[in-house]
């Protein structure tokens, strides 16, 4: 099931029917004889270059964007590089940024840990010439050509809404909730966001007293860490949030606490429904997913930059990859069309 | 030009003369002790300046050796780090890279990344570890890039290498993509059939050079620096010589002999060598004027150390000759006054020579008071004896007799006689008195006794005769007066005047006899029988007993005087033959 919901209306929206006819238009674009492409009077000789910089390598959460985007690359004859920190880490972002801009290659798109600290590194690529996007996690401050992604408020509203209603189903709309939402870095605009769309959904409707904030460095490791050592501590915790499903990635037989705490009659609410996240969910870590569409944000964020280096137009600053819902009427359903990530 | 040197010689000589024996004292002291010292110095400095550069040397060679061995081990370390370039996933992602398998490979991409970011944290010096594929598809510790193959040298050298021949290859220095100083090492990856499948490489940042090298001092200034093998500086403790030749170091033109052994080079001490493995040139650099520098400090420690002993043996040279040589200054003072006054005794204080000295001193002084004395009583006697000499010849009884025949003269008027008998007298007692001299010419002496023989000739008429047989060479000597006078009273009163017959004579010899003179006074009387000859003469050695010694009194007179006034060795004897006559010899040194 695929929603194209209505965002926070901070960035301009993106119809998704105007998108695919774009791409077609790219698609066309991206097989001029002999792989050479003439812009002004020069003579492009080699391939285009496009490098995505997530936030770290080890979180798999992007894998599907990977995938997506290698494929998108091979489809547009371009070279698509994936370069970043292994572990969340800003200052490594901005050297490899820094790296990119020397090698002059022809697109970046950056997954911004820290949107404020990337922005001048982005602008400078910019004025470098290169055709600078974001992807997944925004630096709406930058000078950035677009931003491709969720709508991450959108994305937190709608999980704010599960929670609502899955609060309200239990019978506990009046009853003060310990809550305690679990993200990946205080200083990533996406997370930021979808934080912010939660409280925006739930406040007035629910009564979620915000115990504490839980930041796992986007590690899946340490997020399952944090979650088994919170709820070890203060078990009377009623309800988590979790901006990214980073403490569903490991083996579930690593959060005993927190699996007892879900039997126990505990309610989470995540963003992602990615395969093993669905599969986490499937076991009752979780009753509602909000899931970012990682595919289109790959395929999206590289047909797009193609576009933007061969001066075509780019629809809209924001180009919007969607979300999905997912509850437990339908994880087995949505876990069919998921493929396997089998990289641990 | 000689004469200048001599001139300046006999200045030198006049002006440096040493005449304290404490002087000559300190002077041989010092000279003793500084010579030895002074050599001792001079073997020391060039000792400990060959023992200093051999140090330095040993510690380069040391110092450069540590280096090697850590670079060795380190690049080991990362060669066997790249023996996992055989891993199965590994192998699994080139082979899917190969097909292009872009969904078949994400599992391998993300397996990979997490190991080769684990090989990454082993080491913090590495940069990254990365496998490039035959495609120029580069996946390390970043993440994916593509990388242009004909323009990356690790990647070149090994593909020209082959299965058999797949040892770990260097490059480097050079920026990676990041912007940081690396090299990179590498070995090639084969496929089960040898087939090049492409190579992992491992880059490492360039500051790992400065860390095995950067705290390292060879002196005070003196460091290593290393040198790849296109002669470019790899690290420098000064960054900013980096990438430069080598030749800004050691001057350019610069050849290839500084990368292995040891030599100067201006003010630099150099020594070089060469890892095989790299090709690259550890290089210690010292700086001579350190070891100059350390040299003039122990100069000046041994100057000061010679400076300070040459004072020191001064003060002891001073100390020591101060304490020697006061005897010998007491002893000088006390001869000093001893000159003034005999009775001067020198304080003997030591018993060593010095006291000796003293001690011999004061027994010659007590012999020199002693033979003063002895002089003293001598002079007293001889004066006595000269004065009993004196009274002889004015007896009265002589007196007398020679007036009684003035007389007679006069009463017979002749009075030629009695002026020539007058003057006789007067001149015979002149000479007795010489205004008081003791010694008188022999003239003189022989005068005196011609006087009185005409005196005596006169009184006693034709009884006997005299004569003279005096070389006129020895007149202008000197001799004691009145000595023939009595030698020839005897030889008139027992000797011619005793016998019967008139034709008695006396013979007055005088002459030389080397380097004596001698007088003899020989008479053709009476003579002697041998036994009073004898005893007279014993007599006049004074060997006889006091009775005998009756006999002959002006004779011992005589002898006494003589031996008195010029020893023993000279005097008087008698020879004598009983009616024949008696001969009477003086025997008396040369006085002018």
């Amino acid at each position: 099931m695929v929603n194209v919901e209505q965002g926070s209306g901070r960035v301009p929206r993106f119809k998704l029917k105007k998108g695919l006819i774009l791409l077609l238009l790219v698609f066309v674009l991206s097989f001029p004889p002999g792989n050479a492409w003439r812009v002004g009077s020069s003579v492009r000789t080699r391939p285009i270059t496009i490098s995505i910089v997530p936030k770290s390598l080890d979180n798999p959460m992007l894998i599907e964007a990977k995938e997506a985007a290698e494929l998108t690359a091979r489809r547009l004859n371009v070279k698509l590089e994936w370069i970043g920190p292994f572990k969340v880490d800003v200052e490594t972002q901005i050297k490899i940024v820094e790296g990119l801009i020397r090698r002059k290659v022809d697109g970046i798109a950056v997954s911004c840990s820290d949107a404020e600290r990337l922005r001048p590194v982005i602008d400078k690529a910019v004025a470098a010439g290169i055709k600078v996007a974001t992807m997944e996690a925004d630096a709406p401050e930058s000078n950035r050509l677009f931003y491709c992604g969720t709508d991450n408020y959108a994305a937190g509203v709608e999980c704010g809404k599960a929670m609502v209603r899955i609060v309200t189903a239990k019978g506990w709309a009046d009853r003060e909730l310990n809550t305690v939402i679990l993200t990946g870095s205080t200083k990533a605009h996406d997370l930021n966001e979808r934080i912010r769309g939660f409280k925006a959904a739930t406040a007035g409707r629910i009564k979620l007293n915000y115990r504490t904030l839980l930041v796992c460095g986007e590690d899946t490791t340490t997020a399952a860490k944090e979650v088994e050592a919170y709820l070890k501590k203060h078990p009377e915790t009623d309800a988590f949030f979790f901006t990214g499903g980073w403490a569903f990635l490991g083996p579930p037989e690593a959060m005993p606490v927190y699996d007892q705490w879900c039997q126990n009659g505990g309610i989470t609410v995540a963003m992602d429904t990615s395969y093993p996240v669905l599969q986490a969910a499937l076991r009752g870590f979780a009753q509602a997913l909000v899931g970012p569409d990682y595919r289109k944000m790959g395929e999206f964020t590289v047909s797009y930059l193609v576009c933007a280096i061969k001066d075509l137009p780019i629809p809209s600053a924001f180009i919007d990859t969607g979300i999905e819902l997912a509850d437990e009427s339908n994880f087995s359903q949505l876990l069919q069309t998921k493929k396997p990530w089998d990289i641990k | 030009m000689k004469k200048a040197m001599t001139a300046a010689g006999k200045f030198l000589g006049q002006t440096f003369r040493i005449k304290s024996l404490r002087t000559k004292f300190i002077i041989s002291f010092t000279g003793l002790i500084l010579i030895p010292l002074l050599l001792l110095a001079f073997l020391s400095y060039y000792t400990y300046l060959e023992i200093l550069q051999q140090n330095v040397r040993t510690y380069t060679e040391t110092v450069i050796n540590r280096v090697e061995r850590n670079l060795q081990i380190y690049l080991s370390d990362l060669e066997r780090i790249l023996d996992l370039r055989n891993d199965y996933y590994i192998l699994q992602f080139l082979k899917l890279s190969m097909i292009d398998d872009i969904e078949g490979n994400q599992k391998y991409t993300y397996r990979l990344w997490e190991n080769l970011n684990n090989i990454k944290k082993y080491k913090t010096d590495l940069r990254d570890v990365a496998i490039i594929t035959l495609k120029g598809v580069k996946i390390g510790c970043y993440g994916l890039t593509n990388v242009d193959l004909s323009q990356n040298e690790l990647f070149q050298i090994l593909a020209n290498r082959t299965a058999q021949d797949n040892t770990m290859a260097i490059y480097g220095p050079h920026d990676d993509w990041l912007g940081g100083k690396v090299f990179s090492v590498g070995c090639a990856i084969y496929g089960d059939y040898d087939n090049f499948l492409g190579i992992m490489l491992i880059d490492v940042e360039l500051d790992l050079l400065a860390r095995i090298c950067r705290d390292i001092r060879l002196g005070k200034t003196g460091y290593v620096t290393l040198v790849d093998q296109n002669g470019q500086i790899i690290f420098h403790p000064q960054p900013e010589l980096i990438g430069k030749s080598v030749g800004l170091l050691l001057g350019n033109p610069v050849g290839e002999s500084w990368r292995s052994g040891y030599y100067t080079y201006g003010n630099r001490v150099i020594m070089g060598k060469t890892l095989p493995m790299t090709q690259w040139s550890i290089i210690g650099i010292s700086d001579r004027t350190e070891l100059i520098a350390e040299m003039t400090t122990v100069a000046r420690i041994s100057f000061a150390l010679i400076a300070g002993s040459i004072i020191a043996v001064i003060l002891v040279a001073l100390l020591l000759s101060g304490v020697l040589t006061k005897p010998l200054k007491e002893l000088q003072s006390s001869m000093q006054a001893a000159a003034e006054n005999l009775n001067t005794v020198v304080p003997v204080r030591t018993y060593d020579e010095i006291g000796q000295l003293g001690q011999a001193f004061n027994q010659m002084l007590s012999q020199i008071r002693q033979l003063m004395r002895q002089s003293v009583q001598e002079q007293k006697k001889l004066r006595q004896i000269e004065m009993r000499a004196l009274q002889e010849q004015i007896k009265p009884h002589f007196i007398y007799n020679t007036l009684e025949v003035i007389i007679g003269l006069l009463e017979t008027n002749q009075n030629e006689d009695v002026i020539k008998m007058v003057e006789a007298l007067g001149a015979f007692f002149r000479i007795s008195l010489s205004q008081g001299r003791e010694l008188i010419r022999i003239k003189e002496e022989v005068d005196h006794v011609r006087n009185y023989l005409y005196i005596q000739k006169l009184r006693h008429g034709e009884k006997y005769d005299y004569r003279f047989e005096v070389e006129d060479g020895i007149t202008h000597y000197k001799t004691l007066k009145l000595l023939l006078q009595p030698l020839v009273e005897n030889a008139i009163y027992h000797g011619v005047r005793s016998t019967e017959s008139n034709d008695g004579l006396i013979v007055i010899k005088g002459y030389r006899a080397e380097e004596t003179i001698c007088f003899e006074v020989v008479d053709n009387g009476r003579g002697m029988p041998a036994e009073m000859v004898e005893t007279i003469n014993r007599s006049l050695r004074g060997e006889c007993a006091e009775e005998q010694e009756r006999y002959g009194f002006g004779l011992r007179n005589v002898h006494e005087r003589i031996v008195l006034a010029f020893g023993q060795e000279y005097g008087l004897w008698l020879t004598s033959t009983l009616n024949q006559g008696t001969k009477a010899v003086l025997r008396l040194p040369l006085i002018e």
